[in-house]
């Protein structure tokens, strides 16, 4: 009798069976871009973009390599999450794993700074001082986490788990670094905080919200 | 009969195409492969519901494979899935019940046995045993609890954590 289901259901499928068009990495790298751009498009639109920078000025160097880290990070998961959507045995999704690491440089070399100024690390701690950087932050990178959410729902990911890490933490990376284009502080406690807190607050939602919905 | 990967390659790429000819023997060689596949990880008596589950994912998921790689290693990724699914429906399945279907034939429990030694061996052992005399020796919750003296509660939360572990153990194989 099993038998006879099996057969009956490849005849069943076999029968529906349209021409499909493969996924391809490529689109859904447009499409993330995209994403990004828009919500780097919408941020400076609505706050402007930092003066330093708009007036042809470059970030310092420590700000500077933080904000090039953050990109590295976001290119990383967003790459990986993509990755996870055309599974397959022995595929290895941990690069991003590595940029994290990376980007632990971040907060590490924030805190050697604060240990000789402590009063400054105090006061870019204050949530008045960067609560509106995590929230501009965690929202500029809705773009990408659309983008790559789309992406997953139509692939195949095989564990929604470690891709809604993925979308999380290339979302927030990718607002955070849109963030930077805007917010003039150039404290590394402002940005190891408020920025990177838009990125690991985007992780936790992506792992909460969105694992459930990228079930198949 | 051996599955030749570069001719189930081509038969996936002309199945994206639209070619049913192709695709309902792929289907068959699939269907065959994946008998294998589950033999060696679930009880006999779920392996065709299994079969018939991945064959369905696969056809929803068909646009998913990239032909510049390999086919079995995408088809092997699907089983997978849909295998540590199973293990969370278990999973779930004993959180529900105070007692669990016991396995049909003894025969049946030594496949399960076989399949499943393996993986318990990473477990605690109060997890392992208590996967072991539910869900595959067919004891009630209550007569686990007698047999390994743990309560009812704990044995139910063994049950529940373990198999949670043994999902997380085969999704990073």
């Amino acid at each position: 009798m099993k038998d006879a289901s099996i057969d009956d259901l490849i005849d069943g499928l076999a029968s529906e069976l349209q021409p499909v068009t493969p996924r391809r990495l490529s689109r859904g790298s447009l499409a993330v871009a995209a994403g990004w751009i828009a919500g780097a498009a919408a941020l400076l639109w609505l706050s402007g973009m930092r003066h330093d920078l708009a007036g042809g000025g470059m970030m310092p160097a420590l700000p500077l390599l933080a904000f090039w880290t953050i990109v590295a990070l976001g290119i990383a998961a967003a790459w990986s999450a993509l990755r996870m959507g055309l599974p397959g045995v022995g595929r290895d999704y941990s690069g991003w794993h590595w940029a994290g690491l990376a980007a632990l440089a971040i907060p590490v070399t924030a805190l050697v700074i604060a240990m000789g100024d402590h009063h400054a690390a105090i006061e870019a701690a204050r949530p008045e001082n960067g609560m509106g950087c995590m929230i501009e932050g965690a929202l500029s990178g809705l773009g990408v986490a659309v983008a790559l959410f789309a992406w997953l729902k139509r692939a195949a990911p095989t564990s929604p788990a470690r891709a809604g890490w993925a979308i999380g933490i290339a979302a927030g990376a990718a607002g955070a670094t849109i963030v930077a284009l805007h917010c003039a502080s150039n404290d590394m406690m402002h940005i190891a905080l408020w920025h990177g807190l838009a990125v690991v607050l985007s992780g936790i939602a992506g792992r909460l919200l969105l694992a459930p919905l990228l079930r198949w | 009969m051996s599955i030749d990967e570069p001719a189930l390659a081509r038969m996936m790429a002309a199945a994206q195409r639209g070619d049913r000819a192709a695709y309902r023997a792929l289907l068959g060689d699939c269907r065959r492969w994946l008998a294998r596949y589950f033999a060696r990880r679930i009880a006999p008596h779920q392996i065709d519901d299994l079969v018939q589950e991945t064959l369905v994912s696969m056809h929803r998921k068909l646009a998913t494979w990239d032909s510049d790689r390999p086919f079995l290693p995408w088809l092997a990724a699907i089983a997978r899935y849909r295998w540590i699914d199973a293990l969370r429906r278990q999973r779930d399945a004993a959180e529900l019940q105070d007692d669990d279907a016991s396995v049909d034939a003894e025969d049946e429990a030594v496949h399960a046995r076989l399949s499943l030694d393996r993986m318990l061996t990473h477990l605690p052992a109060g997890q392992a045993q208590a996967i072991t005399l539910v869900k595959i020796e067919g004891a009630s919750i209550a007569e686990a609890s007698e047999i390994c003296g743990q309560s009812e509660s704990l044995v139910k939360v063994n049950i529940h954590r373990g198999l949670k572990k043994l999902a997380q153990l085969i999704e990073s194989e």
